[in-house]
């Protein structure tokens, strides 16, 4: 008599549905790419949600994206890069609270504001991300080596009510993945 | 077999023993951690809190507090406030609760600096609280200072820190 395989029910198809026709081969592929998922989005790209409106309209409230902490590990932030800041300059502080701002001043410049216009070296510059503005006036506030200028892209309210300044390269905890409305 | 389940256990006797030591006789950085923990905690409510409650959370966190605690508070769009001892922080804290109907404070991304004579601290913080009836989540940074009296780690200080200089 002719061998015959035995029949495939359907507990046989839902075990095969739940995890595969090799349940080990499923079992390691499914480890591995939880060890991938921890190691990426703990160590390269950190997800985030945006709160408030200080980058608008390029990020809006509650939009999601991911800072990319390995964008600076050869090279330097450059001037237009969005960027996540750590609040404390102590870096031993975990990193669950950011903010995201545009680097506008680098290292060894002057920054001020006159009129709602960025001003580099006392220059006005041209800033085409830079859709709602008002009348900001700042004095200079010069950059040390390792100082960098940060502000938002929402410049309609007074300049008090806005968190912008100057923090150090340190704090600097990667650069945004998505580019948002530039 | 009988080798490793003497080996899981010593290992699971070894873990108890290192909590114990660290519920018994916490290191002065948790000590602090606690009492922030304990602190974000007591300030929040909600309004379905009855009074009775709001004045025993005041009174704890009263005991929190160094007298002689000096508080400087500057928040976006509003005036800086200056307190000088405990009475008047409870004060404030007491008037806070009945002008706002609920809020939700969270402490993170904490850091905790000892003195090299262990006898002082000072502990930066990123404050998160939820306002009742604001769409607006409010984030600070804060900074705390701690003295050790009588055994007791006490907040001797508070200030709002400025993330961008």
């Amino acid at each position: 008599m002719p061998d015959e395989s035995p029949s495939r029910g359907f507990w046989y198809w839902l075990r095969v549905a739940a995890v595969g026709r090799r349940p080990k081969r499923t079992l390691l592929r499914l480890a591995v790419l939880m060890v991938a998922a921890v190691v990426v989005f703990k160590f390269a790209l950190l997800p985030i949600r945006v709160v408030g409106l200080s980058m608008e309209p390029t990020f809006h409230d509650h939009a999601i994206n991911f800072i990319n902490r390995l964008a600076y590990v050869r090279g330097q932030p450059r001037r237009g890069d969005v960027v996540g800041i750590r609040f404390s300059t102590n870096l031993d502080a975990a990193i669950h609270v950011m903010l995201l701002k545009r680097v506008v001043g680098l290292p060894g410049e002057t920054i001020s504001f006159a009129g709602g216009y960025l001003c580099i070296n006392g220059d006005p510059q041209d800033e085409p991300y830079l859709k709602l503005r008002s009348d900001w006036n700042e004095p200079g506030k010069s950059l040390g080596p390792n100082e960098y200028y940060f502000v938002g892209d929402n410049r309609s309210m007074p300049p008090g009510q806005h968190e912008h300044g100057v923090a150090f390269r340190s704090q600097i905890v990667g650069r945004v993945l998505f580019k948002g409305n530039q | 077999m009988k080798l490793i389940v003497r080996l899981i256990l010593l290992a699971a006797l070894g873990a108890l023993a290192l909590c114990s030591w660290d519920f018994f006789f916490p290191t002065p950085k948790k000590v602090i951690e606690k009492h922030l923990v304990k602190l974000a905690r007591l300030a929040s409510f909600s309004s379905t809190d009855g009074n009775f409650k709001r004045l025993a959370d005041t009174e704890r966190i009263g005991s929190l507090l160094a007298p002689n605690i000096h508080v400087v508070l500057d928040v976006p769009g509003g005036r800086s406030q200056t307190f000088d001892n405990r009475a008047e922080v409870l004060q404030a804290v007491m008037a806070a609760r009945s002008s706002v109907k609920d809020l939700q404070a969270q402490f993170t991304d904490l850091a905790i600096n000892l003195s090299p004579d262990t006898q002082s601290a000072v502990a930066l913080l990123t404050v998160k609280a939820k306002i009742g009836g604001e769409p607006d989540l409010l984030v600070e940074l804060l900074k705390f200072s701690f003295k050790n009296t009588n055994d007791d780690w006490l907040i001797t200080g508070l200030e709002t820190v400025k993330p961008l200089r």
